[in-house]
């Protein structure tokens, strides 16, 4: 009993050193982690160069994963000392491979990037391992008070390591988010339709000056305005009343109903937009702005009830019930007390029905068939057709109905993830 | 004589004659050739004309003039159409049913060659045709010109005496199909709802409950909306799905029973199509998940510098509207859009269904991660700093720090987030309709490619018009996402939230 306490704490195995127990300098725990991940990336360039169809550059790619993965294998571990002039010796083969690659040819910007996740962690490797490590470290032959000292260096480099690989991280993350706005938005300031080519080598306003300049844009905007406004407004004073019955009261019924609503949420539009073309038909209701307000305001009403149940509930009972003391009737008491608590909360559930209806695709489509009754998803879309596409026309008009739409997203984001996700999850 | 004006609603025949002999003595083998206008098959933008004429070898065809004002020569109308005059034993009669520039001959359908334009038989003596695209109420001047082998006409077509005709038939839209059933049936809903509400609250006031007399009402408008517009298509869907409903029949379909669902089954490629949804709501969903997990926990990271900016870029995917992303992402992956000039190549990629499939789940999974990414930021958020201060002091790697304390603190919103985003998922439409409509083609009625169930759905009933099998397929989605659904509000407890 009193042998094994001892011998956890001194170290289970015998020949196991001091430093490799406790102190492994944080160079080499970095790499132990980051080279992997190197090795991911360079798997998925390695896809790239097959969809390139370039055997060269594969057979160099696919050698630098495998020498990369050794790499991470040979670190040193502070107890052999051969260790280190191998991982000298590898990551210098991986900067040779990766100089080959950028020499072959006329390196494009993907080429530079890609060839930066070989030179990248190479060069790390190399250069940490010949300066960062001490020799009796990696011989394990570190005493208890240079170990000491490593770890409260380590202490303060971590961090900054960590930071570094996070901002990569994010940095890459970034790359791919942004990289359609910034496409968008050079197509919109390139003359012609032209799809690729070089970023900002030309600037026109000749599709702005079209788009704005045209009636049809203006049209579909009207139309797309009375449809969210008129969203908003009926799926309010249906959701209203209803969200705060669910909160307030007990009832017959108030299981089954709020069981429903949340039931209805789960289902795609396309089950019932059939019968409901069919029904839309039959009333007259295609190519008419009434008909997606009917439909937009039934399809979002579901998630807004719950929304406003949950603000209702977060409003304290006992100013209601004083207001009630005080000789309100409930009516009374819902208009001038509770409404007015619950303000920020039904802006933010009407925030949410307009922009539900302000980005509604398929029930737009399916509806609306004559160009006067589109709205702006199926106008915008409608410029990019099998032939004739006007990716210069569509670019700048999805940049003026962008930029509101991601201000209000951005402005209120925590407010509207919340709502999305409070019928559904708060449970 | 001088042509004609038909009075409207007269069902007569008026005939105005266009005389080939009248018009010179230069022109060979003029044979007399009268045109009338046949003022009682009026139809909607269409004026018939009826042509008799004698057989002659030397006349190849028939061009059609028409112009809004009297004309003398061609010059100053317009070609309506051209009838050719051909030996039509090979040719099938054309089918009675084609909308436009129907023709007869003999009073049979006339003969259509290959390209599908009529063909008049060299010893028939009399051809007509139901001209459309005709202004309605208002006088149109026709004139009939024979043309010789070669092309050129063989009457003189400077002093043409074109007939006059009109359709009265008015420019408005066909009157909508009767509205009562549907009517009736929506009031039954209302009806039988207001009942329900009534009937409930009947029930609370047995039981004492007079505080919430006023519930009811209060919930009567929202509960009404949801019934006429979701319970009752629900219902009118089933009843489709074993109808023979589809494009020509809206309102008078048929019972037929399960021949939809057998249709459904027995298409070619329905395994397909329902694996292919299954494989792109799991990666999606999987991908999401992680991706936005690992984007919470790095933006969590105390004292990362640029929290902010990162943040608010990382969720632009989510704020820029779906429909503008997935079209940009579209023109992006074209042969010569931006991925394909980063990479030096020119790959089609909706071209063949694996990559086609890939890049569909690849741009879905870009536009998904925000959310994830935000929910799962909330939830870190709410968990408390101490357990890691704690975990630091003791040495607990980020790794373990990350399996141990966050994951199982996060279970909570994992499971059911996870399960929404599969249904979500399952049911999106845009991003596959817009990238490539279900596309790589695989057939007439078969689902493409990257066809998910909704997106075949979709092409079932708008693309092919066949309702009653678009209702069959939903049916069956609804089953599926029913059992969904269920597990959903089982793991997540909502029903004790609500109770």
């Amino acid at each position: 009993m009193n042998g094994n306490t001892h011998n956890s704490t001194d170290g289970g195995q015998g020949s196991a050193t001091l430093a490799e127990r406790w102190y492994v300098p944080v160079e080499i725990r970095a790499l132990r982690v980051w080279l992997p991940f190197a090795a991911l990336v360079n798997l998925l360039i390695l896809a790239g160069e097959a969809l390139r169809g370039n055997g060269a550059e594969q057979l160099g790619v696919l050698g630098a994963i495998v020498l990369l993965l050794i790499l991470r294998a040979s670190l040193p571990d502070g107890r052999q000392r051969w260790r280190r002039y191998a991982g000298q010796g590898l990551a210098a083969a991986i900067l040779v491979l990766g100089l080959l690659s950028l020499l072959r040819r006329d390196a494009t910007f993907y080429d530079l990037w890609a060839t930066s996740w070989l030179f990248a962690p190479s060069a790390l490797a190399l250069y940490w391992m010949s300066a960062g490590l001490s020799g009796s470290w990696c011989a394990g032959a570190q005493d208890a008070g240079a170990a000491e000292l490593g770890l409260a260096r380590n202490r303060s480099l971590a961090p900054r390591f960590e930071a570094f690989a996070l901002h990569t991280f994010l940095i890459h993350a970034v790359a791919l988010v942004v990289a359609p706005v910034i496409w968008i938005v050079d197509v919109s300031i390139s003359p012609g339709n032209i799809l690729g080519g070089a970023i900002f080598d030309a600037f026109t306003l000749e599709h702005f000056r079209a788009v704005l300049g045209g009636e049809a844009f203006w049209l579909w905007t009207r139309n797309s305005l009375v449809v969210a406004l008129g969203t908003t407004l009926v799926g309010l004073l249906l959701a209203i009343p209803a969200g705060y019955a669910f909160s307030r009261y007990q009832f017959a019924g108030r299981k089954g109903a709020m069981f429903v609503f949340m039931l209805i949420q789960m289902f795609p539009g396309i089950i019932i937009l059939v019968p409901y073309f069919m029904v839309m038909k039959t009333l007259g209701l295609l190519n008419t702005s009434l008909g997606l307000i009917v439909a937009y305001s039934v399809t979002a009403l579901p998630l807004c009830v719950w929304m406003l149940k949950g603000f209702f509930d977060a409003v304290p009972r006992a100013l209601e019930e004083a207001a009630l003391l005080d000789g309100c009737n409930r009516v009374e008491v819902f208009f001038f007390v509770v409404l007015p608590l619950s303000l920020p909360a039904v802006a933010i559930t009407a925030l949410f029905s307009f922009l539900t209806a302000w980005n509604e695709f398929l029930l737009a489509l399916v509806f609306n068939t004559s160009n006067d009754a589109y709205t702006l998803p199926v106008g915008l879309a409608s410029m990019i057709p099998a032939t004739g596409q006007l990716w210069g026309d569509f670019a700048a008009a999805s940049i003026v109905v962008s930029i509101p739409v991601v201000i209000l997203f951005v402005l209120f984001q925590q407010s509207l993830i919340q709502g999305m996700s409070s019928g559904a999850v708060k449970g | 004589m001088t042509p004609h004006r038909p009075d409207a609603g007269l069902t007569a025949w008026i005939c105005a004659a266009l005389l080939l002999c009248a018009a010179g003595a230069g022109v060979p083998h003029a044979k007399a050739q009268q045109v009338s206008v046949d003022d009682a098959a009026q139809a909607y933008r269409q004026i018939r004309i009826e042509v008799d004429y004698a057989p002659a070898e030397t006349i190849a065809g028939f061009e059609i003039w028409y112009a809004g004002q009297a004309f003398e020569s061609t010059g100053e109308a317009e070609l309506h159409s051209t009838i050719r005059v051909a030996d039509t034993s090979a040719l099938a009669r054309g089918p009675e049913d084609v909308l436009f520039d129907r023709c007869w001959s003999d009073g049979l359908p006339i003969h259509r060659d290959s390209a599908g334009s009529p063909v008049a038989d060299p010893d028939a003596s009399n051809w007509s045709c139901a001209l459309s695209g005709m202004t309605p109420g208002a006088e149109q001047w026709i004139a009939v010109v024979p043309v010789g082998a070669d092309g050129a006409p063989l009457v003189d077509t400077e002093s043409l005496q074109p007939v006059v005709g009109r359709t009265e038939v008015p420019d408005e839209r066909t009157p909508p199909p009767d509205t009562r059933p549907v009517l009736y049936a929506l009031s039954l809903v209302v009806l039988s709802t207001v009942a329900l509400l009534l009937f409930l609250r009947r029930q609370d006031a047995r039981q004492g409950r007079s505080k919430s007399r006023l519930a009811h009402v209060y919930v009567a408008p929202a509960l009404i909306a949801l019934a006429t517009l979701t319970f009752y298509p629900i219902l009118y869907g089933i009843w489709l799905a074993f109808t023979n409903a589809d494009q020509s029949r809206l309102g008078d379909e048929a019972w037929i029973g399960l021949a939809n669902f057998a249709t459904v089954f027995a298409g070619p490629g329905v395994w397909r199509v329902t694996l292919f949804t299954f494989v792109w709501a799991v990666s999606n969903v999987l991908a999401h998940v992680a991706l936005g997990l690992a984007l919470a926990v790095a933006l969590d990271r105390r004292g990362l510098r640029g929290r902010m900016v990162y943040r608010t870029i990382l969720l632009l995917p989510w704020a820029i509207p779906g429909y503008i992303s997935v079209l940009a992402w579209n023109g992006m992956l074209q042969p010569d859009g931006l991925v394909n000039g980063l990479l030096g190549t020119a790959i089609d990629f909706f071209d063949g269904a694996g990559s086609a499939r890939t890049v569909v789940i690849l741009v879905n999974i870009w536009l998904g991660v925000p959310f994830m990414m935000m929910v799962f930021s909330g939830a870190l958020q709410a968990l408390p700093s101490s357990m890691y201060e704690v975990a630091e002091i003791d040495g607990v790697s980020r790794w373990n720090q990350f399996r141990h304390l966050t994951l199982p603190n996060l279970k909570g919103t994992l499971v059911p987030v996870s399960l929404l985003g599969f249904i979500w998922t399952f049911n999106s439409f845009n991003t596959i309709y817009l990238l490539t409509r279900g596309n790589p083609y695989s057939g007439f009625g078969e689902p493409g490619a990257t066809d998910t169930l909704i997106t075949h759905v979709f092409a079932v009933a708008f693309e092919y018009g066949q309702y009653g099998v678009a209702a069959a397929w939903s049916v069956l989605i609804f089953l599926v996402l029913i059992g969904f659904s269920w597990a959903y509000l089982k793991r997540t407890r909502a029903m004790e939230a609500v109770a």
